[in-house]
């Protein structure tokens, strides 16, 4: 058996080590890429939304490369994302791969532990050691993931310090691939201080004021870094602290019930959109909200083209919630056409007005900007984000 | 007491519920006009780009309410989220209030939630009711009421009426009664989409008609026998359709692709622009037509759709399958004779 999933930017470290860890060989499809992505808005249906042709493309890829299981997650209701595995599995046989199994990954609610049959399907038939295999995966994989979040949430406020551009990438790179080459649980519980220490290590100008940007939107787009442009280095390299809580643990977490933070968010949301409708709506409003009483400079909101979710979000923040809490808010819509050129143009832009603001709040407050930088209020952000932007602030 | 409600989306689907309700609450119902263009340049000036055109055109009914009706109490806006336990409606249904209810000067909207997942429907009415001040037992009485005249309702367009003049019926209090003179056409095709896409005249270019002027018999799923709808549509093991009109239509689809193969010439499937659940459902759709040689043709509809373009593509079509079926007449013919000779 070798095993395959699509794209979702650096998760597929922790999907692989779940997989890896019963047993099962797993061969990655390739990052994503444009022509993956080409072959995916060839064979997808024309107006479905880019996630699931961007996810086909890399389908066919791992197909390509060999792969006879794959694995997809599903969602029933009330958005599209349900209808993506079967339907690609349709598109893939009429594409002439005939010998594959495409298992869903439900996770509807972790809770009531369908997912479990997913393990049960690709484990060995051997009982104990499926069990004792599949508890090492699922442990493995969460702290995998975690790692993942962390190194996610240092990159967005180390980058806005870096003294040479490039100095993140590079160690967000060797990062992920020293995570990926962990394999023991020693080494995974240390890993936490192995990410601390390398972003501490980094050249950075602590005496930087960078602005502070909150970036939220649907989840495929707003991890896999090929399809949203790499907005969040971009904006890094800007000299933007950025903050994104939407990650694959912060999902999974939420999914078994433990999610405080999403609970949170729910909890702003709720006045303006009382349930979940599907892609990350509810906690995008919840967290425009929250990056506003944060006293941030701006709000980042990306999606797919025509997402139904997030353009029902976005009606709500334009038409409602900008007026209230004033936060400067710019959107993306990604699809197969987006290119660089306006997009970078419209980031510079958005990048100029908040510098704008910020002197004219700082101007008319006349407070300091060190002052100003501490009208954050303390629910925000997790942990390790406050722990990060302590350790930049303190000279 | 007043309320307004806009002539779109669900209305074309629950009106006559709606209307029986308030009529047996005494609540007075003010429509907004039929769609006409001015109303959806407001809409679609309202609403931007990514969204489905039917959303535009709700937004553009209910600032017609607004604007011309200041006097009104509410403006229902009901939350359909879901009708059957395993079923959603589609994302935007379920955030109507949320985005309607932060136009400027909107009235209070009044509360509906159809959302059997949490609660029967029995219990959304007695909360209307409540808002209305009616008392529980008022609000039940005209519950059950007015889904008797639902119930009607349907059973009506089951013997083959169109939604268009049953829904003018409800409008004039009229009682039901299925018309002498049903239209008759030399082919006959099923017209497949949301209610609102189907029914709203000025939205489709009045795209039944132009099947009509072309010879043909229109039919669309609210005509079809109720035993066609009850087992859930099976598209492949993994999945479970949980889009409640997606569903109508895949399981119409599948009579049409067993039992009922010889009883249409065609299907047409008159998708929104930017509709989330028709972009998938339309794939599936296409593939069993093709297995099954159904001729089929899917139109997106969107606020610059033009009348000309619009035209040709059905002339295209029906002349397509009009001559199509003469030849195979002119081939069974032939076999009949052939058989007639060899005896
Ligand atoms: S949330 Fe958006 S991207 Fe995801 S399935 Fe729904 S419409 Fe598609
Ligand atoms: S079902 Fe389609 S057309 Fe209807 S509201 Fe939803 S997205 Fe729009």
């Amino acid at each position: 058996m070798l095993a395959s999933f699509p794209n979702m930017g650096l998760s597929r470290v922790a999907f692989k080590t779940l997989v890896e860890c019963m047993g099962v060989d797993v061969v990655l499809p390739d990052p994503t890429n444009r022509e993956a992505i080409k072959i995916g808005v060839k064979y997808s249906p024309e107006f479905v939304c880019f996630p699931f042709k961007a996810t086909l493309g890399d389908l066919k890829n791992a197909l390509d490369k060999g792969a006879d299981t794959l694995i997809m997650a599903i969602d029933c209701g009330p958005c599209r994302f349900g209808f993506y595995a079967s339907v690609q599995e349709r598109l893939l046989k009429e594409m002439g791969y005939k010998n594959f199994r495409l298992i869903p990954l439900d996770q509807a609610d972790l809770l009531s532990f369908r997912w479990l049959r997913l393990i049960f399907k690709i484990g060995p038939s051997n009982r104990l050691t499926l069990y004792t295999k599949a508890l090492k995966a699922v442990r493995f994989f969460l702290k995998k993931a975690k790692h993942l979040e962390d190194i996610q949430t240092a990159e967005g406020i180390f980058r806005a310090y870096e003294r040479n551009q490039g100095d993140t990438t590079r160690v967000v790179n060797k990062l992920v691939k020293q995570l990926d080459e962990t394999n023991t649980i020693q080494g995974l519980r240390a890993f936490r201080n192995v990410i601390k220490d390398t972003f501490n290590n980094m050249d950075i100008d602590k005496t930087r004021n960078p602005l502070r940007v909150g970036i939220s939107g649907e989840i495929h787009i707003s991890l896999e870094p090929y399809v949203n442009l790499d907005i969040r280095r971009k904006l890094g390299e800007m000299g933007v602290l950025i903050n994104q809580s939407i990650s694959l643990y912060d999902w999974i977490v939420h999914k078994f019930h433990l999610n405080y933070h999403r609970k949170w968010l729910e909890h702003l949301a709720r006045p303006h959109l009382p349930m979940d409708i599907g892609g990350e709506a509810v906690w995008v409003i919840g967290e425009y909200i929250d990056t506003a009483t944060a006293g941030f400079d701006g709000f980042v909101h990306q999606y797919p083209f025509t997402c139904m979710p997030e353009v029902t979000a976005r009606t709500i923040i334009t038409n409602h919630l900008q007026k209230i809490y004033d936060l400067p808010v710019i959107y993306f819509s990604f699809d197969e056409q987006s290119g660089s050129e306006g997009f970078r143009t419209r980031l510079e832009a958005f990048v100029d007005l908040l510098h704008a603001r910020r002197d004219k709040k700082i101007e008319d407050q006349k407070i300091s900007i060190d002052a100003y930088k501490k009208i954050a209020y303390d629910h925000y952000g997790n942990n390790f984000y406050n722990e990060c932007v302590q350790f930049v602030q303190t000279k | 007491m007043k309320v307004g409600i806009p002539r779109a989306l669900h209305y074309y689907k629950f009106f006559p519920f709606w209307k029986k309700l308030f009529d047996e609450l005494n609540v007075e119902i003010i429509l907004s006009s039929p769609t006409n263009k001015k109303l959806v340049e407001v809409g679609v000036m309202h609403g931007f780009g990514e969204l489905c055109l039917p959303v535009k055109v709700y937004y553009g009914h209910a600032l017609q309410l607004v604007e011309e009706h200041p006097d009104l109490d509410f403006l229902f806006v009901p939350r359909y989220v879901s009708e059957l336990k395993e079923s959603y409606w589609c994302p935007k249904w379920i955030s109507l209030p949320d985005v309607i209810k932060i136009l400027p000067n909107c009235p209070r909207l009044l509360n509906f939630e159809v959302n059997v997942k949490e609660f029967p429907i029995a219990t959304a009415v007695i909360e209307l009711g409540k808002q209305l001040g009616k008392s529980q037992s008022a609000s039940l009485e005209a519950y059950k009421k007015a889904q008797k005249y639902y119930d009607e309702y349907l059973e009506f367009l089951r013997k083959g009426v169109s939604v268009i003049h049953a829904l003018r019926l409800v409008l004039r209090d009229v009682s039901f009664k299925v018309p002498k003179r049903k239209s008759k056409g030399s082919i006959k095709f099923l017209l497949l989409g949301h209610a609102y896409n189907l029914f709203d005249t000025y939205v489709n270019l009045d795209f039944a008609k132009k099947l009509n002027d072309q010879d043909v018999e229109v039919i669309t799923i609210e005509n079809l026998p109720e035993h066609i709808f009850k087992e859930q549509v099976i598209v492949n093991k993994k999945l479970l359709n949980y889009w409640r009109h997606e569903e109508e239509i895949m399981q119409a689809i599948r009579y049409f692709l067993t039992k009922g193969r010889n009883e249409i010439d065609g299907v047409i499937f008159l998708i929104s622009f930017a509709c989330g659940p028709d972009s998938l459902i339309s794939e599936l759709i296409m593939h069993d037509m093709k297995a099954v040689g159904i001729p089929y043709l899917a139109i997106i509809i969107d606020e610059h759709s033009g009348d000309a373009g619009l035209l040709t593509r059905i002339e295209s079509f029906t002349d397509m399958i009009k001559r199509k079926k003469q030849k195979q007449r002119a081939a069974s013919k032939q076999k009949i004779k052939s058989t007639i000779k060899v005896s």
